[in-house]
């Protein structure tokens, strides 16, 4: 299997916190990551750095071999815990915005999801709820077919029908050649799609491994191993 | 990439600038037809003024607007939560840069032209014409007899020095709001320090080099033909310096500096 993201050493500081500190990863194709962390632990850093929204202090970092950059983005779906789209747009405008940006953007697949969960394309972005511009947002990243997708609290600000759903698009949605890397605290709402986890606490790498290979190892669930690693 | 980001740049500041200076054609219009409408003249001419009052505030919304939206563009598409869909597209953050330089001079001579034609619409009337073309040719006769054949290239100095220096404004203003973007907490009171910072150095130094420049040059500088031979290339190479310096500085920052909140 060929390695998609490559961290060698990679620190962050802001001033003088450190939010990631000689942070080494490989990840793989073809597998659903959980990054697993409490607030301020340096999930949001690192998924900034993978996606050329930060620069690292020192440490590197290659996707598919590339430093971020043009080519990078090319294959990396991003989702912000941000709602990001222009206020002003209609659901429309931002599909059409996405297909003239990405070359990998399906737009059949955004209007089939669309209307599966009942959104209106007609409608302005500005007159959505929070929860339902973070359904637009997800149903646009996953309808490219990127390498990897890097969802930051994808499921945070949505009710839990729509929870499943979007676990369901995600699982659904992406091919055997590309990664996604689910940055969460939801725990037990992901559990059971993960292939791997990385633990990360106080912008250090705890743990990274298997579900499959912990729940044998530990004799526990993510979320309890969580509860352990974490404990305040 | 460029040219996908200039569409879509004049797609999001189209939907403002077109439907106002539609108003404001509509409204000079208005006006040329009142002024020529004999029953007006009485009590009713308070129409007129009210016409004439609309028609003016539409032009300083115009420029106040074209001022606000080249600011507000900037800060809110590239420096808010809208940066992390700009910053993750596959561009570079020079060709984002480029995109709001471009489409905002762009606007910014529109509106200076939609503004000039509405004063023409509504002014434009066979005197008046007459009138403005005795000016321009007095204006003509006189720059001929003060620089003779140099005029011509007085003219290709004036307005190239016109659009380097309002490309200056906007990418003073692009370097004070990436520049703020470092300050963290305080980035709206950072871009108007930075923005009055750069100002007064550059005052500063023109100040200085006119200074020297007047010592070293001496009486050659009375001379109406140092006008096109001497100030004007300064003033355009000067421009032009600074206007590389804020580019190369705003780029800087985006690629290296980024911190989107």
């Amino acid at each position: 299997m060929s390695v998609i993201l490559d961290c060698k050493s990679l620190t962050k500081k802001f001033g003088s916190t450190t939010a990631l500190s000689d942070l080494s990863l490989s990840l793989e194709r073809g597998r659903i990551i959980g990054l697993l962390g409490p607030n301020g632990s340096g999930k949001t850093t690192l998924i900034k750095i993978i996606n050329g929204l930060l620069v690292p202090n020192e440490g590197s970092i290659t996707i598919a071999g590339m430093e971020p950059g043009v080519e990078s983005k090319k294959i990396i779906s991003f989702l912000p815990e941000r709602t990001y789209l222009p206020e002003w747009m209609k659901i429309s405008d931002a599909i059409s915005f996405f297909k003239d940006f990405y070359e990998d953007f399906e737009e059949k697949r955004a209007y089939d999801m669309l209307h599966r969960l009942n959104l209106d394309p007609a409608k302005r972005l500005k007159t959505l709820s929070k929860g339902t511009k973070e359904k637009v947002q997800l149903i646009l990243v996953m309808s490219r077919r990127a390498d990897l997708y890097c969802l930051d609290e994808p499921i945070g600000g949505v009710d839990p029908a729509a929870r499943d759903y979007i676990l369901n698009t995600i699982i659904t949605n992406y091919d055997e050649n590309a990664t996604v890397i689910l940055s969460t605290h939801l725990i037990a709402d992901i559990e059971n799609v993960l292939d791997e986890v990385i633990f990360i606490k106080e912008g250090r790498l705890v743990l990274h491994a298997p579900v499959d290979e912990i729940r044998e190892k530990e004799g526990k669930s993510i979320d309890s191993l969580f509860r352990e690693v974490f404990k305040c | 990439m460029l040219g996908k980001l200039i569409k879509h740049e004049l797609n999001a500041t189209g939907r403002i600038f077109l439907p106002l200076y539609i108003i404001i054609l509509i409204l000079s219009l208005v006006n040329r037809v009142l002024t020529t409408i004999k029953i007006l003249d009485g009590p009713l001419n308070v129409l007129r003024g009210f016409t004439i009052t609309a028609y003016t505030l539409s032009i300083i919304a115009t420029l106040v607007v074209t001022f606000v939206i080249m600011i507000l563009r900037f800060y809110k598409n590239l420096m808010s939560d809208e940066g992390y869909l700009m910053f993750t597209l596959p561009a570079k953050p020079s060709q984002l840069i480029s995109a709001k330089l471009i489409v905002s001079s762009l606007w910014n001579i529109a509106s200076i032209i939609v503004v000039a034609c509405s004063l023409l619409v509504m002014l434009g009337t066979s005197k008046n014409m007459g009138i403005l073309r005795e000016f321009i040719d007095m204006a003509l006769t006189g720059m001929k007899a003060s620089f003779g054949s140099s005029y011509v290239l007085l003219i290709v100095e004036f307005i190239i020095m016109m659009i380097v220096s309002l490309i200056q404004q906007v990418m003073l203003i692009y370097v004070s709001i990436a520049i703020g973007h470092l300050f963290n907490g305080h980035k709206v009171i950072g871009s108007f320090v930075s923005y009055i910072a750069i100002s007064t150095i550059i005052q500063i130094l023109v100040t200085i080099i006119l200074l020297i420049w007047a010592r070293i040059a001496g009486s050659s500088l009375d001379d109406l033909e140092a006008i096109p031979q001497l100030v004007f290339p300064f003033s355009i190479i000067f421009s032009l310096i600074c206007n590389i310096l804020f580019y190369l500085g705003t780029n800087y920052i985006f690629k290296k500096k980024l911190n989107l909140e």
